[in-house]
Order: C-alpha cells, then sequence, then structure tokens
C-alpha cells in the first residue's frame, strides 16, 4: 500500500529529470533528424514548400563525379593520414613513457595544438607551404628546386594530411600512452627472459596488447576523414583539379552557395552511411579481444 | 513537493522558451523605422552612421535603424540565415550581382527600377552604363554602391631601374621586364593568379578577359562565351608568365610587392588603405597601369569591377520609404563624396571625374584618380545564379591546367567552357 504512491512519486521525479534531456533530443536530434531525412527526399530551395521527388536527389548524388571525386579523395586522405597520424602518435606514446618529471606538463602541451583553431592553424601552414613560403625557400637554397606542396594532387592531400596530423597526433598519443600504461610490466620480462628482441616485443606484445587503444584511434581518423573541412576549405580550396574536395565542402557548398539544400541533405545521409560502413569494416578487419590469461 | 513542481515548472518553461526562441521572428517587422544592414567594416560602417544621422535628423521620411552584418562567416551565409528565420531588414548592402541574381531566383528581393524615383537616380548618378551590367530582362535587383574596378599595381622604382619610365601596357611590355627582373624561382616579373578560392577568378582570368575583350562578357543566358581570340590572348599570357618561371604558383607566403619577390600584381582599390596602414613606404612608390592586353587601348582600358549593391528585401513592409532613403543617400552628391573619402571606394557613378564635387578629392590622390578613371570602363561579374559553379569550373579546367602546364591554353580554353555548359545546361 505505502510503494504506490512513492512509486509515483519517484516516478514524476524521474520524469521531470529526464524530460530535460528528452526535450533537448527532441529539438535538437529528432526534429533536425526527421528533418534531413524529409528534405532528402524532396526538393526544397529554402523559401518554398519541399516537393516531394522520391529517389532524386538519391540518384543526382551518385552520379555526380564531383561527389565521387570527393569520396575518393577521402580514401586518398586516409591512406596518407592514418600511416602519419598513428606513427606519430606512436611516438608521442613511447616518447612520454620515458619522460620523467614534468609529464603532464608535457602531455598538455601535446593537446595545445588539438584545441588550436582550425583556420588558425590552416593560415599558418598556407604561408608555410606557400611556393614562395619559408619551406620552399629552405628547399630550394639546399637543392634548387622549389616543391609545389599545395599546387601538385597528391603533395596537396599530402599537405592537408600533415596539418591535421599535426592537430591530432598528441590528442592520438595520450589515447595510446594509456594503453601502454595498462600493459603489465611482466610480460616485457619474460619477453626478455625469452630473448624477444625489441621489434618482436613490439610486434608481439606491445601492439596486440594496445589493439583496443589503436582501434579507437582509427575509428577517429576515419571520422576526423569524413569531417574534413576546415583545412582544404582554406589551404587548397578543394584544388587542384578537385583534387582536395571533400564531402563536407561539398555540402556546405552545394547547400549555402548552390542553394540546393534537399541535394545536400542527401549527400549528407550518405556521406554518414559510408563513414558507419568503413568503421565496421575497419573492426572487422583490425579489431583484437585483448585478453590477459 | 513544492521544490518538484518547481522543477517542472523550470523545465517546461525552458523548453517553451527554447521552443520560441526556435520560431521565426517575422512578428518582428515594423513600418515605423527602416530597418538597414551594412557591410562589416569601419570604414563603411562610419560612412553609414552619419548619413543615417543626417536622414534621421532631417525628418524626410521614416527613420532608419542600421547595424553591420552580422557575419560569423561570409555576408551571403548570414543574409540567407536571416531570410530562412526571418529576420532579415528591409536593406542590405554589401551584395555581390551573382548573389543578388539568387536571391531574386528566390523571389526574395524586389525589383528596384519598378520603385518610383529610380529613373531619376539612375540620371542623377550618370549610371546608365553602369546598371547596364546589373539589369537582367529589364529587372534590377540589385543597385551598385561602389565600382572597384582592378588594376595593375607596379613598384615605380623596380620599373624604373629596369628601363621603364610607366607602368606597362601590353603583354610584351611585360615579358621585356620580365626578362630583364626575374631570377630563376626566386624573384619574379608579376603575381599572376591571385588564388585558390573561386572569387578569385575575378582578379585574374577574367580581368584579363575584359581587358583583352573590350569588356566583352564571358558568359550569355547559358552559354560561356570566352572560348574565343580575346579569352585565347588572355589565357597565352598567363600560360607564358608560367612557363617561363616569370610568376610564382602562389604568393600566400607574404606580400610580394613588399619584398619586391614580385613587381607587379593586380589590386583594388580597398588594397590603398591596407597599404596605408602596414606598409606605407611601399605605397609611396606603387603606380597603378591598366590591366595588361595584347595591345594597348586608347583610353582607359576595360577590366573586371569589384562591385557591392543594396538590396530591399520583398517581405519589407516599408520598400517604398526604403527606396527613397536609398535614392537620398545615392543621389547627394556631398554624402558620395564623404562616402569616398570614409571608405576610398568610387562611387558608381558615371561623372566621377567631370564633376567638380569630387575634383579637388581625385587632385590629391592620383591612385584613387587611376581607379575613378575605369570606373566606366569596368564590368561586373556575369549576372549568374550559378557564378560560383562556373569560376570554380574555370579554376580547375583553365587556370589550374596552366599553372601546372598540364595543358595548352586553346585546349583549357575549351575544356573549361565545354564543362561550363555542359553544367548550365543540366542546372538552367
Amino acid at each position: 500500500m505505502s510503494g504506490r504512491p512513492r512509486f509515483r512519486r519517484e516516478a514524476a521525479v524521474g520524469l521531470a529529470l529526464a524530460g530535460v534531456y528528452l526535450l533537448f533530443a527532441a529539438i535538437f536530434w529528432a526534429y533536425p533528424f526527421f528533418w534531413l531525412a524529409k528534405l532528402s527526399v524532396t526538393q526544397w530551395r529554402f523559401f518554398d514548400e519541399p516537393v516531394f521527388t522520391g529517389a532524386h536527389n538519391l540518384v543526382t548524388s551518385v552520379q555526380d563525379p564531383q561527389f565521387l571525386q570527393a569520396l575518393w579523395n577521402v580514401l586518398r586522405f586516409l591512406a596518407m593520414y592514418v600511416p602519419i597520424a598513428l606513427g606519430g602518435a606512436l611516438l608521442v606514446a613511447f616518447g612520454l613513457q620515458h619522460v620523467g618529471r614534468g609529464r603532464a606538463f608535457i602531455a598538455l602541451c601535446f593537446l595545445l595544438s588539438n584545441v588550436s583553431s582550425g583556420v588558425a592553424l590552416s593560415l599558418v601552414f598556407t604561408k608555410i607551404f606557400s611556393s614562395t613560403g619559408p619551406l620552399n625557400s629552405l628547399i630550394f637554397d639546399g637543392t634548387g628546386i622549389r616543391i609545389p606542396w599545395t599546387n601538385h594532387p597528391t603533395l596537396a592531400m599530402l599537405a592537408i594530411a600533415l596539418v591535421v596530423a599535426w592537430k591530432f597526433v598528441g590528442y592520438y598519443g595520450l589515447i595510446l600512452y594509456s594503453g601502454l600504461l595498462a600493459v603489465p610490466k611482466e610480460i616485457y620480462d619474460a619477453a626478455r627472459l625469452d630473448h624477444a628482441s625489441p621489434l618482436t616485443r613490439l610486434v608481439r606484445i606491445t601492439l596486440p596488447m594496445i589493439n583496443p587503444q589503436l582501434m579507437m584511434v582509427l575509428v577517429f581518423a576515419i571520422l576526423v576523414s569524413f569531417g574534413l573541412f576546415t583545412e582544404p576549405f582554406l589551404i587548397t580550396g578543394g584544388g587542384p583539379g578537385d583534387s582536395t574536395v571533400t564531402p563536407q565542402m561539398m555540402i556546405y557548398e552545394t547547400a549555402f552557395r548552390r542553394l540546393q539544400p534537399s541535394h545536400a541533405a542527401m549527400m549528407s545521409i550518405l556521406v554518414s552511411l559510408i563513414s558507419y560502413l568503413l568503421v565496421v569494416l575497419a573492426r572487422r578487419l583490425f579489431e583484437r579481444k585483448v585478453v590477459l590469461a | 513537493m513544492t521544490a518538484r513542481r518547481d522543477l517542472l515548472r523550470l523545465a517546461l518553461g525552458g523548453g517553451a522558451a527554447l521552443f520560441a526562441g526556435c520560431s521565426p521572428q517575422h512578428a518582428e517587422k515594423r513600418t515605423d523605422r527602416i530597418r538597414l544592414w551594412v557591410a562589416p567594416n569601419d570604414a563603411e560602417e562610419g560612412f553609414w552612421k552619419l548619413a543615417v544621422a543626417r536622414w534621421n535628423a532631417s525628418g524626410m521620411g521614416l527613420p532608419v535603424h542600421f547595424t553591420t552584418i552580422p557575419t560569423a562567416g561570409s555576408s551571403e551565409d548570414t543574409v540567407l540565415s536571416a531570410l530562412v528565420a526571418g529576420t532579415e531588414p528591409d536593406l542590405s548592402t554589401n551584395i555581390f550581382s551573382g548573389f543578388a541574381v539568387q536571391l531574386a531566383a528566390l523571389s526574395q528581393v524586389e525589383d528596384l527600377a519598378a520603385m518610383p524615383g529610380y529613373a531619376e537616380l539612375i540620371a542623377k548618378r550618370h549610371m546608365q552604363a553602369i546598371t547596364a551590367g546589373w539589369t537582367q530582362d529589364g529587372k534590377v535587383c540589385a543597385l551598385p554602391i561602389y565600382s572597384s574596378p582592378t588594376l595593375l599595381w607596379w613598384r615605380a622604382d623596380l620599373l624604373e631601374a629596369h628601363g621603364l619610365g610607366a607602368p606597362p601596357r601590353t603583354y610584351d611590355e611585360v615579358y621585356r621586364f620580365c626578362q630583364s627582373y626575374a631570377r630563376s624561382r626566386s624573384r619574379y616579373g608579376m603575381q599572376v593568379v591571385a588564388g585558390r578560392s573561386w572569387a578569385d577568378r575575378w582578379f585574374d582570368f577574367i580581368s584579363f578577359y575584359y581587358a583583352a575583350s573590350g569588356g566583352r562578357p564571358y558568359l550569355e543566358g547559358a552559354r560561356a562565351l570566352y572560348d574565343n581570340q580575346p579569352g585565347l590572348e588572355a589565357a597565352t599570357f598567363m600560360d607564358a608568365m608560367f612557363r617561363r618561371g616569370w610568376t610564382a604558383l602562389d604568393f600566400d607566403a607574404e606580400e610580394p610587392l613588399v619584398s619586391g619577390l614580385a613587381a607587379g600584381a593586380v589590386r583594388g582599390p580597398w588594397d590603398v588603405e591596407r597599404f596605408a596602414k602596414l606598409y606605407p613606404q611601399t605605397l609611396s612608390r606603387i603606380e597603378v597601369g591598366p590591366m595588361v592586353a595584347r595591345a594597348a587601348s586608347g583610353g582607359p582600358g576595360s577590366t573586371f569591377s569589384d562591385s557591392k549593391g543594396v538590396v530591399i528585401f520583398k517581405t519589407s513592409l516599408v520598400a517604398r520609404e526604403a527606396f527613397a532613403f536609398l535614392a537620398w543617400v545615392l543621389g547627394e552628391e556631398d554624402l558620395n563624396l564623404l562616402w569616398l573619402r570614409r571608405t576610398g571606394l568610387s562611387p558608381a557613378r558615371g561623372d566621377l571625374l567631370d564633376n567638380p564635387r569630387f575634383a579637388d578629392y581625385y587632385r590629391t590622390s592620383p591612385i584613387a584618380r587611376a581607379y575613378a578613371e575605369h570606373v566606366a570602363s569596368a564590368r561586373p561579374p556575369a549576372l549568374s545564379e550559378h557564378t560560383i559553379d562556373i569560376q570554380k569550373i574555370m579554376t580547375a579546367k583553365l587556370v589550374e591546367p596552366l599553372m601546372t602546364g598540364q595543358q595548352r591554353p586553346a585546349a583549357a580554353l575549351a575544356q573549361a567552357v565545354a564543362q561550363t555548359n555542359k553544367m548550365l545546361a543540366v542546372r538552367m
């Protein structure tokens, strides 16, 4: 008898507390989500009523060579970014292990690049990579050649990958460092007793043991790749010859410059699906269960 | 118990406030004042502050309330967002012709040519030749406020040191100067390509094309026109400069005119103020020349005009009153002179050098005079809502292949024009 009123009171409090979140989610998640879904199957130019057009936007998107190029560019970016970012992050993580005093301060310094403004970074690197910039002047003085960092399709993508890696490598490094801390020292001691070389210890112990952290970094890298906007927008403008155009740049320009929000909505759905599939594929291929027996 | 009820009220109240914040603001539309947005820069803001204060004090019409365009990215994005949210003002400045056409295609702006007093204003400002580039099917969706021709800035000291007493006017003169001035991949004759953004084509190929063609349009309806003799001349000039190493792929690292990395570069009148603040010594050595072409023109040569105009939004409840204010501001010669002094940008009027009201100003400012000379012969961008796509194609298929030497001028031109026509055929 006494439990029911109490239950109602608790339910009311719970509902009130959860209600705030539900309301927030309804306004800022569910409403935009359904509006996106509606937009993707209609034709709308901001001021008129949306007209249902079925799969028109889907067909237009998959037949749009610039959109397909942008998706291909993401894969090109990943091919350059993942090795640079993972290699750099591993160096940061191993380096931190050997730091005695001031480790927390150094770790914090690595995060500074991560919290820096992408716009500011892009402007600085635009000057650095300029064909008449300091990097090229240095190379020219030494070798007599200038490298077209932002004017060659492959080099331009590499330049962007380097800038983005510079921003994220410290952050990824701290994730991997947390993984390294969790590896029991006894395993390394045992390996040393078995005369395992440093390379063997790295490949057979360290990397498998930090697989969850490596997977986390890989997933982050994939998500960063599909969300890439500021750096190519400011450094190369998508050029040369659309070789650094990204899906996010296309979505922005299609929605707000070409005034085709419906087409942009469909592209954003496709990009989300493809990035999700790539994450699933990466996990299938590389994820391992780490069990300490 | 009371506390819980308060918590629930707070949650519901907060939600309601959020919903209210998301709703369109059409209720804000008013008929007791004219709301104006102006370009977000100090010089223009300073002008409008004085002009609006004079109008409001005169009592000639509805009072005007102005703010700068509350822009986080570009003015265009802000205006569009405001239109969607219903928070747009009655009038907005800082609108380029392509964006005005987009707004007209969306039925969001008034036809200013249909406003009472339009013809008188155009006659008073001698704008007939200028508004031709802003008129589509007899309609004018934006009225140009100022016209900023693109011209070539040259370091007079460097020209003189290499045997030129005046800025080059033809491609051959540029080539001769470059032969003397340029050093293999470390010093260049002039900056040829302005940058990577779609808008940069206004300051390289389109400027060169207008100069070569005497101001002929590069687009008509759904057809690109620049695969012609003037287009080939302009593209060949760019190609020659890159192939011979007389210009760099980009000049992003530094202002080339200051260090002499390049002796010439296309610049607009807005750079006068920038140089006066940052590089006054360099500015004192600058001489302004026309946009180069194969043959020098008799009078002021044609070039591109980076003009910005003003629109009146369809949703305005005080459109006629807003136009009356606009006609007063643009029609008053005192205010035109004030604009010139404050911003350094030439008002879009055809009598700048004939009108004695402006004579003093131009006597003391030779650079401003050079720009004023070209106002009547400068041409705005093509009136197309597909400006961005057209110029992106121009970048990817024409300018970049020339920069990297991947294609010869004729082939690059043909490819860019074909791609533009294909895109326009699908979109229009």
